[in-house]
């Protein structure tokens, strides 16, 4: 049986999740969608505003999924495939996890990957971030939150297009400088190209070389720069470095993509693909998606020095090279 | 080397120099919650790796950074945060 696609919506308070996943459910080509709703407070609303078959609308109730309801996502993911797989629901291909505007969505990207009940039978397709055209860029300023969603997601939607232009009070030019490597689509009351959303991790297109040549950016105690390196690095370099990267920085590394050229493959690019210290194993292309064959790595961290990470990756290929020759 | 040390020591919040001397490098650090201030040296070790030295004695050998830096951040900055390296289940593909 094939893994089933799990995406998560995340996204500050206000920031038209609930709206946006309210249309989606709308769409005929994902009306076989499964969702779990999380809710801070004590009692939920916003299954209420969804409008979905209820019995493939699961709450998660009193507390924020990433810090109090972990066990219960995984759980409640649990329950939804068995349910699928006696067919006492209707047959879903897809979940979606709609987050508290709260949520750090770090702690649930690593169940989802890691948690060894659903990681067999789930597929994390997607982190899609919701973002306020009218307020997004006041809520990034106040809310720490709110960037490590931005900064954390495949995919931002910039809502509420029709009454702010993000181009025009900075915000646009804010997501991009802070996660390059997602697509920045838009939604006026939920209304966008569904399938868009839900493109996953691996996709060549978010590895175009134009992507990752934005200068490097800080704002609001997070940076974003991309490594970069001509020459091959040896498979065991790519594991060390992120082995060290994993030890020593910790929290500070939020997410971590990239296209590696690799001595033992020539020709076919390794991808890298990691939320704070959780990687997917490297997934690796058949071509380079075009003539530019230099090895990037993007990292988005909390103050993470660009320079030290690449002494560090040379030092650590020169330490392979030295010790592959002696 | 020298860079990727005095970057280890600014990420683990611990105050000190790396200086080059004859024999290697020389950790000197400030840190009032460390009782042995005496200077670490870092000499390469033939053919490749590298020792960890407090005075005569010596703290460690490793064969590169990895064992390196995880032996300097447990006698500059053990309350330093550590993780560990998680590889999913799920290929991206």
């Amino acid at each position: 049986m094939s893994a089933l696609p799990v995406s998560v919506i995340t996204g500050f308070l206000g920031s038209g999740k609930t709206t946006l996943l309210s249309r989606l459910l709308r769409d005929p080509a994902f009306e076989r969608t499964a969702v779990i709703i999380n809710e801070f407070g004590a009692v939920g609303l916003d299954h209420l505003l969804v409008e979905s078959s209820d019995e493939q609308i699961l709450m998660l109730e009193g507390g924020c999924v990433c810090c109090t309801v972990r066990g219960d996502l995984v759980r409640t993911a649990g329950d939804l495939l068995a349910r699928r797989a006696s067919g006492t629901v209707t047959p879903f291909e897809r979940i979606v996890i709609e987050t508290t505007g709260l949520a750090d969505p770090a702690p649930i990207v690593h169940a989802l990957m890691t948690d060894r009940d659903i990681a067999d039978a789930l597929r994390l397709e997607s982190v899609i971030a919701t973002v306020d055209a009218a307020n997004g860029a006041a809520t990034l300023d106040a809310h720490p939150q709110s960037v490590k969603q931005a900064a954390l997601a495949d995919c931002l939607v910039v809502t509420k297009t029709d009454i702010a232009d993000p181009a025009a009070n900075g915000l646009a030019e804010r997501l991009q400088a802070l996660n390059p490597a997602a697509p920045k689509l838009t939604a006026v009351h939920g209304v966008m190209d569904a399938t868009r959303l839900f493109q996953g991790a691996y996709d060549r297109a978010r590895y175009d070389p134009a992507l990752y040549e934005t200068p490097p950016h800080r704002h609001g105690g997070i940076n974003t720069f991309c490594l970069r390196r001509e020459k091959p690095l040896h498979a065991a370099t790519l594991s060390l470095f992120l082995q060290l990267v994993a030890e020593h920085c910790g929290a500070k590394l939020l997410r971590l993509k990239g296209l590696i050229d690799v001595v033992e493959c020539p020709g076919q690019p390794a991808v890298i693909h990691g939320v704070q210290h959780v990687f997917h194993p490297p997934a690796w292309l058949d071509a380079w998606p075009n003539d530019d064959r230099s090895t990037r790595i993007v990292v988005i961290s909390q103050g993470l020095d660009a320079q030290w990470l690449q002494d560090l990756l040379e030092l650590i290929d020169d330490e392979v090279n030295a010790c592959s020759i002696s | 080397m020298a860079s990727v040390l005095s970057g280890a020591m600014r990420l683990w919040d611990v105050a000190g120099t790396v200086t080059i001397s004859a024999s290697g490098l020389e950790l000197t650090h400030t840190d009032a919650a460390i009782q042995d201030l005496t200077p670490l040296r870092i000499v390469p070790r033939a053919p490749h790796g590298w020792l960890v030295l407090r005075g005569p004695e010596t703290l460690g050998v490793h064969a590169g950074v990895l064992g390196l830096l995880r032996q300097l951040r447990e006698e500059l900055a053990p309350h330093a945060q550590r993780g560990r390296l998680i590889i999913g289940a799920q290929s991206l593909r």
